[in-house]
């Protein structure tokens, strides 16, 4: 953290040598002690927890946040995602002196993220940046009972007894107390709880499998990478309600019989880290964790490893291999984490929001919380709606609930005198929706499928009738390219090139021809590529050119606008 | 999670599965890869080498599989009891072309890569015939960045060829143990590289070649058989043992008519299944050396001249027995070759021994 650490190298690798997932914070240690990472600090640490020199540093070049000169790390990166693009922010990166473009901070809602240090600041103009405030969720718009955002809005919430005040740990004492770990895979599963992180994977059928998988010790693994440009929900619920974070990962210990447990939180959330980590000290001297969690058997303990600029640590199983130290390259599958998971043992990895709605369904029960859900949908997803829109924020809908209902009821549609053009889902990785299906989609995975795209994390990106949308296109790719991991052919040089053709510097002049080349590149990126990013990149060219063919013949032809 | 990896087998006997229409059996723990290329040759693939843990990276190999609902990579697919997959479908090989035109696209183009870089130098020349593939389609930014300032005079580091399948660096890693080259940075910005972007001389690279023989572009190429490149004549490849340890390492010795030009490990060498390390794969210009000694010599009025087989060990044998009557049996000291096999390096403690009564024996290899 901020803190300016005069130890010496051999006590910072003492401090961290023997902690589990050691490399990350060790690396950390080094990289705010000196304000970069030195050759010197790299041969330190690699000596110090025996890791070969030349991977180190391979690996160390993997991350965009290293700074690898003197004086990097307090050199201001600037978010350049969609959003930010449309707010200005290339000429604030050209007005803040030594300052760099970095992928999308989480902060749509509000004027443009600087990250300086360990500080964000916040605004449009160099001269006048202010310190980031955290971001409380519009009010309930729609009078709809809320799961994850009942409570954040009470500022009393993000301590231990204010948590408490309202209902927190209610549920993690009923269980440890009350319930059996089967007794609480039943409730999870009975409330059709999914992976809110995007995969919509079942969560109880997750925490069963590693319950029953061999081995150990077990791991919890809270996976706050958030990186999908377009999503910053995470983020609010980490900072205003940190305590649901914490008993989520509990109760899913309880369930899993897991031991430990990590929180890997993405660099760009400097100020999260040490909201998690006070909470964590609070839940500790409450025995809320520990090796007695309320003086039962249960054990239990929380660790926050903050990574260092990579969106592919989102995913999983590069998540695991980047705790653990290596390289993070996404890991073939199977045998998945829920057998083979951190350090090779049963590991459940869920999303910040998967976890927080742990506790509320515990403790509320499952039907309450399937009952939230429109129609024969369960449940609620937090949808993160930023960019040309009058309300931009995050709202928790009813899952099944109107596209149309959230854009314009809530959030009051386009800015006076516009149109929506096109919108964005999942972020990024589910490509653009235009008008027809903004009006008849639901939010739920079955709508959005059948539409060619997904739900995902949940995040919205508004575009109005002004916009260029091959340009917005350019971004998108331009972001997979810059966040391809680089293992897997078709995602390292499929987003390359896709790139390229949407800048229009290089591929054929002829509008055929190039629709004929993005459309084979996407179709292997899509069939062929080993992870979740080079299969859902070629959605934004693919809904591109089936939106809007116009304007990808106008920029083939040179006639942009 | 349709396919857990297990493979049970059928209730009688060995699991199978129905490849290309064919049912075959497989032993468990088989990839899909490994099943199918041995019953046909031609799953193509660039990241794969049978020695290295399976990685995943080209997707070459991918395969269709009953049931699922995209093609996977067979290498790291595990095969299944009663999996139906199918190896060379029209859209399989329509993703294969479109692969190979995407990694030809990042390379220099129309550059004829010399088989004399390396054993696997030609796999993508290869392949990149078979799909007619010629490098113009997908045109853009070139990746990799050779490294020509490497002033190393064995291993070439043209990195323009590079398609990023790491076989260099999982070599380097799982098979030699020197972790000298990783990874920097990600996507199309990828590089091979040593600590710090330096050369191989200041890494831990020893220099064993590995690197180089399992480039399936020649990115990493043999400089010292390069520089025989314009030779006249054929490269005819000769089965050998390496002489310069017990170890007994399979090599092809290359050579153009009476010349030697280079070094190649045998893949199928049952001793280094592919493996040498710098003196059996860079250290043979001494077999052509000019100064090399042909002949015994021994020296007559302080100059030396050469002599006969008979003469030159009758000589020995004298100054051997001289030493011993004059110093006594403790004054020889018997040291083996490391060149030597196991047996010959008994037979020379036994010479000591035996021969002269002493235990003074000891074996270069042990400094």
């Amino acid at each position: 953290m901020a803190h300016i650490n005069p130890s010496g190298d051999q006590e910072l690798i003492e401090r961290w040598r023997d902690q589990p997932a050691s490399l990350l914070p060790l690396l950390h240690a080094f990289h705010d002690r000196d304000g970069y990472l030195s050759d010197d600090a790299l041969r330190a640490v690699a000596s110090g927890l025996r890791i070969p020199i030349a991977d180190l540093y391979g690996t160390v070049t993997f991350y965009h946040h290293f700074a690898r000169v003197k004086g990097g790390k307090a050199r201001p990166r600037v978010c350049d995602g969609p959003v930010c693009k449309l707010q200005g922010c290339d000429e604030l990166i050209v007005g803040l002196d030594g300052a760099t473009a970095m992928p999308c901070a989480g902060r749509c809602d509000g004027p443009i993220p600087v990250l300086q240090d360990d500080e964000v600041l916040i605004g449009t103009q160099p001269g006048a940046l202010t310190a980031a405030p955290p971001l409380v969720p519009p009010p309930n718009p729609g009078g709809i009972d809320e799961c994850v955002f009942a409570e954040v809005r009470d500022p009393r919430r993000k301590t231990l007894a204010g948590y408490r005040e309202s209902g927190g740990y209610r549920a993690l004492s009923r269980a440890v107390r009350e319930m059996t770990p089967e007794q609480v895979l039943d409730v999870v599963s009975g409330s059709g709880l999914t992976g809110r992180g995007g995969a919509s994977f079942p969560t109880a059928l997750k925490w069963r499998a590693v319950r029953e998988a061999g081995g150990g010790p077990k791991t919890v693994v809270c996976n706050a990478d958030e990186g999908e440009p377009g999503c910053f929900q995470d983020r609010v619920l980490m900072d205003l309600d940190p305590h649901a974070i914490l008993e989520g990962m509990t109760l899913a210990a309880f369930a899993t019989g897991a031991t430990r447990g990590f929180i890997y939180l993405r660099y760009e959330y400097p100020a999260t880290q040490g909201v998690l980590e006070t909470a964590i000290e609070e839940a500790r001297a409450a025995e809320l964790l520990g090796t007695s969690v309320l003086g039962t058997e249960l054990t239990f303990d929380i660790h926050v490893r903050r990574g260092a600029g990579a969106y592919i640590c989102g995913e999983e199983t590069s998540l695991l291999n980047s705790l653990e130290g290596k390289h993070p390259f996404p890991r073939n599958r199977p045998p998945y984490p829920v057998t083979n998971g951190f350090e090779g043992t049963p590991t459940a990895v869920n999303n910040v929001e998967t976890l927080a709605s742990v506790p509320p369904i515990v403790d509320r029960g499952a039907e309450w919380y399937a009952g939230l859900g429109a129609g024969e949908h369960k449940g609620t997803k937090i949808i993160s709606l930023s960019g040309d829109v009058a309300r931009p924020g995050n709202y928790e809908v009813p899952i099944g609930i109107p596209l149309k209902t959230v854009l314009y009821d809530w959030a009051g549609g386009a800015p006076e005198g516009r149109t929506v053009q096109a919108v964005t889902m999942a972020g990024l990785s589910g490509g653009f929706l235009g008008a027809e299906d903004i009006e008849e989609a639901t939010l739920d995975e079955p709508s959005m499928r059948a539409r060619g795209s997904l739900l995902g994390a949940g995040g919205v990106m508004v575009f109005d009738d002004s916009r260029d949308m091959v340009e917005i296109a350019r971004q998108a790719m331009s972001f997979f390219a810059h966040e391809s991991c680089g293992k897997c052919f078709p995602c390292r040089i499929g987003t390359q090139r896709l790139t390229e053709r949407l800048a229009g510097v290089a591929g054929p002049k002829e509008p055929e021809l190039w629709k004929a080349e993005v459309e084979d590149i996407g179709r292997t990126m899509a069939a062929v590529s080993a992870c979740g990013l080079g299969v859902a990149a070629p959605g934004i060219t693919g809904s591109l050119m089936r939106l809007f063919p116009e304007q990808v013949d106008a920029h083939v032809n040179g006639q942009r606008k | 999670m349709s396919s857990d990896g297990s493979s049970n087998g059928s209730s009688n006997g060995s699991p199978t599965l129905t490849l290309d229409g064919k049912v075959v059996p497989f032993e468990t723990g088989e990839t899909l890869y490994e099943v199918a290329r041995r019953h046909t040759s031609d799953v193509p693939t660039l990241c794969y080498d049978e020695r290295l843990e399976a990685f995943g990276a080209c997707r070459l190999c991918v395969v269709e599989i009953e049931g699922f609902r995209s093609p996977v990579a067979s290498c790291t697919t595990h095969a299944a009891h009663g999996m139906n997959v199918q190896t060379k479908t029209e859209k399989l090989e329509k993703h294969r072309k479109t692969l190979m035109e995407l990694v030809c696209s990042e390379n220099p183009r129309g550059v004829e890569i010399d088989p004399m870089r390396g054993h696997a130098s030609q796999e993508m020349t290869d392949l990149a015939q078979r799909y007619a593939v010629d490098g113009t389609r997908f045109e853009g930014a070139q990746s990799g960045q050779s490294h020509p300032d490497d002033p190393n005079p064995m291993i070439l580091r043209d990195y323009d060829h590079c398609i990023s399948c790491y076989r260099c660096v999982r070599v380097c890693a799982e098979q030699e143990g020197d972790y000298a080259i990783s990874i920097a940075n990600r996507g199309f910005q990828t590089q091979i590289t040593t600590e710090f972007n330096g050369f191989l001389k200041g890494s831990e690279c020893t220099f064993c070649g590995q690197c180089v023989q399992t480039c399936p572009t020649g990115a990493l190429a043999d400089n010292r058989a390069l520089q025989h490149t314009r030779e006249p004549g054929e490269v005819e490849l000769t089965r050998s043992i390496c002489p310069f340890c017990g170890v007994g390492c399979s090599v092809d010795i290359m050579s153009k008519g009476d010349k030697l030009v280079g070094v190649r490990p045998a893949m199928d060498g049952p001793a280094n299944e592919g493996a040498l390390c710098v003196k059996g794969q860079f250290g043979w210009e001494w077999v052509q050396h000019p100064e090399r000694l042909k002949n015994p010599m021994v020296r007559k009025d302080g100059v030396l001249v050469e002599a006969s087989w008979d003469e030159a060990l009758d000589r020995a044998a004298e100054g051997f027995r001289r030493v011993r009557d004059t110093h006594g049996r403790h004054a020889i000291y018997g040291v083996a070759s490391g060149r030597a096999p196991h047996e010959s390096a008994f037979s020379v403690q036994k010479f000591i021994r035996a021969g002269f009564g002493t235990n003074q024996i000891d074996n270069c290899s042990r400094a």
